[in-house]
Order: C-alpha cells, then sequence, then structure tokens
C-alpha cells in the first residue's frame, strides 16, 4: 500500500495558517473594510467608499508625516546598517573584552525604546538636560535649542535610534561574518587579495543573506517608527517630527478609526515598495554571486 | 450487568464532580454573587479605590466589584465600546458617548438632593435637559504664584491683561535669573489648557456657561473673527514671548520642569489646575505655605479675570447595565459623607456635596476667594471630541516657535483644526 507522505506535510502547515489567518488575514480584511468607512471608534461604521484615501492625499499634516517618516527612514536605515557592519567587523577579531564588549553593544535593543527615549530626553534635553548641565559647569553654554528645529530634532532622533539598534544588526552581521569559512580567507591571502579585495569579493557576496535580513527589518522597522519620537520630542513642535505611525493612533483616538484604518492600508504600502525593490535587488544579487 | 452499572457509576461520579463545583455556604443553600465592573482612569486614587471596594465588599458580601484602571482610559473604554462590552459603572464620560445612548439617565437619583446646583447644571445634557453623570468635586484652575515674591514686590491678582504683563515685568526686574511665567510646553496638553482657560475662558464669560456650551454644541463660535478672541490671545502670547517673561524653552520642557521649577522657587508663577498642588508639595514640603492661587486675566479688553471652576471626578452607569441596583448601593456607599470627606483629601479636590466638610488643600481660602470674587468658567465638555488638549497645545507650540507669519494665521489654523474635529 501506497503512503503519500507529501500530502500529511500539507496538513501540517494547517494550524499555522488558521492562526495566521486569525491574527493576521482576518484583522487585515477587517481593516480593509473599515478604511471604506466613516467611523468614529464605538458608533456604527459608515460607508464612505474612498473617501478615506482621497482625504489621505489632501491631509497636510498626513503628507508631513510621511515626509519626515521618510527621511527618518533614509537616516536610520543606512546608518544602521553601516554601524552595525562596522561594529560587526571590529568584534569579529580577537581581543580581551570582546564578549563583554559584544554584550554591552547589545545590551540596548533589548531595553524598551518608550524607556530608552525618556533616558535620552534626561540627558539631551535642552537647558535642563545632563549634556547642558555639564556643558555649563565646564563654562561652555550651548546655543540654541535641537527640539525646537524640525531637521535637527529629526538627527537627534536618528541617532538615537541608532545607538538603540546598531546593536542587533551588529549581532546578524556577525553571524554572518562567523559563517564565512575560513578556507576562503586563506585562499585570498594566497592569491595575494588586498584587505579591500577580500571584502569586496569575499566578504561582501558571503554576507548577501545577513545584509537582506538586515536591509529589509531596518527598512520596515525605521518606517514604522514610533516609540523613540514620542519619548523624546512626541512629535513636536507641532506636528514637525511626528511619524505616521503616530499619526495614525492618534487619529485612531481622535474619533476618526476608519480614516486612521486607511492610513494605515497607506503606511503598508508605503513600506512595501522599498521592502519588494530591496528583496528583488538582494535575490538579484545572490543569483549573480 | 456489569455494562449497566459501569454507566450507573458515571452518571453518580459526574453528578458528584457537579456538586463539588458548586459552592455551598455553611447552611447548604447556594450563595449568589453579583459582580459589577468599574472602569476607571484615575490614577490618583487607584489603591484607595481598591480600599474602598474592599470595605463596601465586607458590607454587601453579595456583590463583587471589578476594578480597572487602565492609564490611557478615554481611549480604552473606545475599545469596550466597540466590542459591547460596556462597563456597568465608568469615570471615563464624554458627550459623543451621551448622544450615543450609552449611559442611563440618571435624572432622578436621589444623591442630586446632596450636590451643588452649579454642579447639577454642569452635569445636565444640553440636549435631552436630562443629568447621565454625576461628579462628586470640583476643580479649579488659575495662575499659582509664589506667595512670598507677591507680597515682597506689592503685587495683586492682575485684573487687566495689561496689570498681569505688569505683574511679570515687575518680577522680572527684581529676579532677572528667576523665570515670571513658566510654561512646560514639551507635555503639549499644559499649553492646551491654555487655550482651554484663557481663549474659550472670555466665549464663556461673554455667553455664559450655558450659552456657550451650546455654543460650542452647535459649532457657532468664530474662532478666526478678525481681530477676535483667537487673535488676541495669540498677540498676548506673543508678547510675553517678545518681552522674555515666560521661560525660553517654553516649547520644550515638560509638566515635570513646570512643577519642579515653581516648587525650587525658579518659576514665580505658573497657568495649572489645583491637581498640581500635591506635587509641588512633594516635591519640596516647604512651598505648602507659599502657594498663592490667583485668577487669570482676560486676554480680550472689557472682560474679568476668570478662575476654572468646574465639575471633577464624574460617574455614569451604562444604559445597558443588568445590575443598575447593585451599581446603585455600590454608588451609595462611594458617596457617603465620609467616604467623599476621604476623597476629596486624597485629590486635594473640594467636594462637590454639601454635606462633606473637608480640610482638602493648603489653597482653599485662596480657592474661595477666587469662586467669590471672579467669573467662574467651565471646561469646554461640548468642544468636540475629536479636538484634544494635546493638539490645541501643538498648535502653540508652533506660534512660539514662530511657525505663524501672524496672529490671523494661528486663530485661522485653530478655526480649521475645531471645523475638521466637529
Amino acid at each position: 500500500m501506497h503512503i503519500s507522505t507529501t500530502s500529511w506535510h500539507r496538513y501540517m502547515a494547517l494550524p499555522a495558517f488558521a492562526l495566521f489567518s486569525l491574527f493576521f488575514l482576518l484583522p487585515l480584511i477587517q481593516g480593509a473594510g473599515l478604511s471604506l468607512t466613516h467611523w468614529d471608534g464605538f458608533s456604527t461604521p459608515e460607508f464612505a467608499g474612498l473617501d478615506n484615501f482621497r482625504e489621505f492625499f489632501r491631509d497636510e499634516r498626513a503628507l508631513g508625516d510621511v515626509k519626515t517618516t521618510v527621511l527618518f527612514a533614509l537616516g536610520s536605515a543606512p546608518l544602521l546598517n553601516l554601524a552595525g557592519l562596522s561594529l560587526a567587523l571590529l568584534l569579529n577579531r580577537s581581543f580581551s573584552g570582546r564578549n563583554t564588549t559584544r554584550a554591552l553593544l547589545y545590551m540596548p535593543a533589548v531595553i524598551s525604546p518608550m524607556i530608552m527615549g525618556s533616558i535620552w530626553y534626561l540627558l539631551l534635553q535642552p537647558r535642563r538636560g545632563l549634556l547642558a548641565l555639564l556643558f555649563e559647569q565646564s563654562g561652555i553654554t550651548l546655543e540654541g535649542n535641537w527640539m525646537l528645529s524640525g531637521p535637527s530634532a529629526l538627527t537627534v532622533l536618528v541617532l538615537v535610534n541608532v545607538w538603540q539598534y546598531a546593536g542587533m544588526t551588529m549581532i546578524i552581521y556577525l553571524a554572518g561574518l562567523q559563517s564565512i569559512p575560513a578556507e576562503l580567507y586563506e585562499a585570498s591571502a594566497v592569491e595575494g587579495a588586498t584587505g579591500v579585495q577580500t571584502f569586496r569579493y569575499i566578504v561582501i557576496p558571503e554576507l548577501l543573506p545577513a545584509l537582506k535580513i538586515n536591509v529589509i527589518t531596518n527598512i520596515i522597522g525605521s518606517l514604522s517608527v514610533f516609540d523613540v519620537i514620542i519619548a523624546l520630542t512626541g512629535g513636536g513642535p507641532g506636528y514637525d517630527t511626528e511619524s505616521l505611525s503616530i499619526y495614525i493612533m492618534r487619529m485612531c483616538y481622535g474619533n476618526k478609526t476608519g480614516y486612521s484604518t486607511a492610513v494605515a492600508l497607506m503606511l503598508f504600502v508605503i513600506i512595501l515598495i522599498p521592502v519588494i525593490i530591496s528583496l528583488r535587488f538582494f535575490d538579484s544579487m545572490e543569483d549573480a554571486a | 450487568m456489569s455494562k449497566k452499572r459501569g454507566w450507573m457509576n458515571a452518571v453518580l461520579m459526574t453528578l458528584l464532580l457537579c456538586a463539588a463545583a458548586v459552592p455551598l455556604t455553611a447552611s447548604g443553600a447556594v450563595e449568589s454573587t453579583t459582580e459589577i465592573d468599574y472602569f476607571s482612569g484615575r490614577v490618583e486614587t487607584v489603591e484607595w479605590t481598591d480600599e474602598k471596594i474592599a470595605e463596601f465588599e465586607q458590607l454587601n458580601p453579595s456583590i463583587t466589584v471589578q476594578h480597572e484602571f487602565q492609564k490611557d482610559a478615554s481611549n480604552v473604554i473606545k475599545v469596550k465600546l466597540a466590542s459591547k462590552s460596556v462597563p456597568d459603572l465608568t469615570t471615563v464620560v464624554n458627550q459623543d458617548f451621551i448622544d450615543q445612548g450609552v449611559f442611563a439617565d440618571l435624572s432622578d437619583a436621589p444623591f442630586w438632593d446632596r450636590i451643588l446646583p452649579s454642579v447639577k447644571d454642569l452635569c445636565t445634557d444640553l440636549r435631552t435637559g436630562k443629568q447621565y453623570k454625576v461628579a462628586t468635586n470640583v476643580t479649579m484652575g488659575g495662575l499659582f504664584y509664589n506667595q512670598e515674591i507677591f507680597t515682597e514686590l506689592g503685587l495683586t491678582d492682575a485684573q487687566t491683561w495689561d496689570g498681569f504683563v505688569a505683574n511679570l515685568e515687575a518680577i522680572k526686574a527684581a529676579y532677572p535669573q528667576k523665570t515670571p511665567l513658566f510654561f512646560g510646553g514639551k507635555d503639549s496638553w499644559t499649553l492646551g489648557h491654555l487655550i482651554e482657560f484663557w481663549a474659550h475662558g472670555v466665549v464663556k464669560q461673554d455667553l455664559g456657561i450655558p450659552g456657550s456650551r451650546q455654543a460650542f454644541l452647535d459649532n457657532t463660535v468664530q474662532w478666526d473673527a478678525p481681530d477676535g478672541v483667537m487673535e488676541q490671545f495669540a498677540e498676548a502670547l506673543m508678547e510675553l514671548e517678545q518681552k522674555g517673561l515666560i521661560n525660553d524653552d517654553a516649547v520644550t520642557a515638560s509638566y515635570d520642569n513646570q512643577k519642579e521649577a515653581f516648587a525650587s522657587g525658579e518659576a514665580v508663577m505658573i497657568n495649572q489646575g489645583m491637581w498640581v498642588v500635591g506635587d509641588i508639595i512633594s516635591l519640596n514640603p516647604a512651598m505648602a505655605e507659599n502657594i498663592g492661587f490667583g485668577p487669570f486675566p482676560s486676554v480680550v479688553d472689557g472682560f474679568s479675570p476668570m478662575v476654572l471652576c468646574a465639575e471633577d471626578s464624574v460617574y455614569a452607569i451604562s444604559a445597558e447595565t443588568e445590575h443598575m441596583d447593585e451599581v446603585m448601593l455600590f454608588l451609595d456607599y462611594m458617596f457617603s459623607p465620609a467616604v467623599q470627606k476621604e476623597y476629596s483629601e486624597v485629590r486635594s479636590m473640594p467636594s462637590a456635596f454639601t454635606d462633606v466638610a473637608s480640610d482638602w488643600s493648603p489653597i482653599k481660602d485662596d480657592a474661595r476667594r477666587l469662586v467669590d470674587t471672579y467669573v467662574n468658567i467651565n471646561f469646554s465638555t461640548e468642544a468636540p471630541s475629536g479636538l484634544s488638549v494635546d493638539d490645541t497645545g501643538r498648535l502653540i507650540q508652533k506660534l512660539l516657535n514662530g511657525d505663524y507669519a501672524s496672529a490671523a494665521d494661528f486663530a485661522a489654523n485653530y478655526q480649521e483644526l475645531w471645523n475638521k474635529a466637529y
């Protein structure tokens, strides 16, 4: 008697698919439905067609938040990868205290971003933060207020975000670096390759899977940034540093729940575009390698 | 035969298990308890409320009160309403919920005879003339000032905007290192209260409390009127900023900074509600005897100084509750004079009950004087609920940051925000 083992495997995926449907597909479909309604969050939703999506493209605050979110991601995602890769290359060498250094660099990533943001606020707050007080005691008065201008506030937010998550990116790169066979380095040394050539032709191609994971997770994380902004600037001054995630939350609880769901779907699309481009790029790189 | 005995044994075992699962009293009677859900967002009194619930349950063993506290209660309750799990009793009430018929009509409840008529008026729904909520306390807001410095400089309550600016200038001249008026604008609701008190206050004074409530409800106030209240309000704030009478980090300092600055003596005046008093005294107990409380002046000429005197500590009962009698019994206990005296002192707020006398705050004499002397205004409970003080505060952040070309632009932006939320 022939027993098909393949079909059993299919059935084993059912529980996972059921959970995925319950906690992802169903809310997504419901969300798409709600985005087509005027709903304050508690009364009966009224069908509104595509009104919410049309409103999004007319909403100056929302469009400003898209700009802020994209600028944040453009700063944060590349810097995170750069910092993570640099740290991984440094800490891939052997020296005393290496494990402690790795643990210390990774530690910020496991602390709540809200707590982290609040601590950074206490350190960096203009006039009253620890840094300002230390400078003052040294006889230096820091002029200006970084929180008052959108660009400077955004720069600080990017740097704090990079400081927090560089350790996590580093760990993934480190795992990738350690999986590169020593023979490849030995062969390149025998061939007389320079350090730059080894990095270009050995390290980078072998690190492609780690690069892919880091680039994509950092794009997603940076475009959906929330906590660090809430803790450090609250999105201010005005709405200058408000991200789209914060806007969605504020609209959702500001009696515009239907509209906020439409904006959430727009954010989904905004994240999806660079993720698909990156995936295709890395797939073609992997094929070429 | 043995098969039949097996079935009998199974049935007997099931019956025994069922019997064991049912709680029995000593007399053998089944004890039934009613559970009521009490949803609250009052962070200051979570432990105190739990204590009172334990006392109530001891007196009424047949009722269990499930107290749920949420810091973000005003948002969490929307989720509860959307999922049709409305708590039997809640402290979170807004006009939209009342309009949706979420709450029960309390107009015939027995406690109204003991509540200040002015508070009952503020609890009355303008659309129906009924009461869907009850408030047990009165909260006040105004300008807190350093009593010693005011006495030393011979300053008194400013009766006009010019008088207020003159007071601040006198403080600045005498104490250049101190901040005459301190804002904690990072927490934008603290700035939003300036609109709530200083700007809306003028409209409330102009139209009267019932008239302004109706105007807010009908959206008939023109906020962007040329040289209107919002424009003059913006000009007033810009004047304070230009003359250096407020802290130069007014937009980025936090509410905590504001309290610390006042408690330490760095700031001479702050615009706040009486909820701040307890924290100031905790930060610096010596301030207990040094906190003065005054009205805020009108930003429009021709109006009197004002003090916020509004309902606080609100309760509402679900229209769908199946336990109305039990909830009323619980409220009856919570509203008893002894419990309300305690509550008033814990919250540092005067009671709205006429038969409750409490020693609620070191500023209570000043508060009494202000209520009797100046125009009393309420919270804008009929403003669109989608327009939070957090949002309006962000407009002031932008104003103080120089993002508006003129006061008229600020007023126009406010009108736009109001209309969107309406």
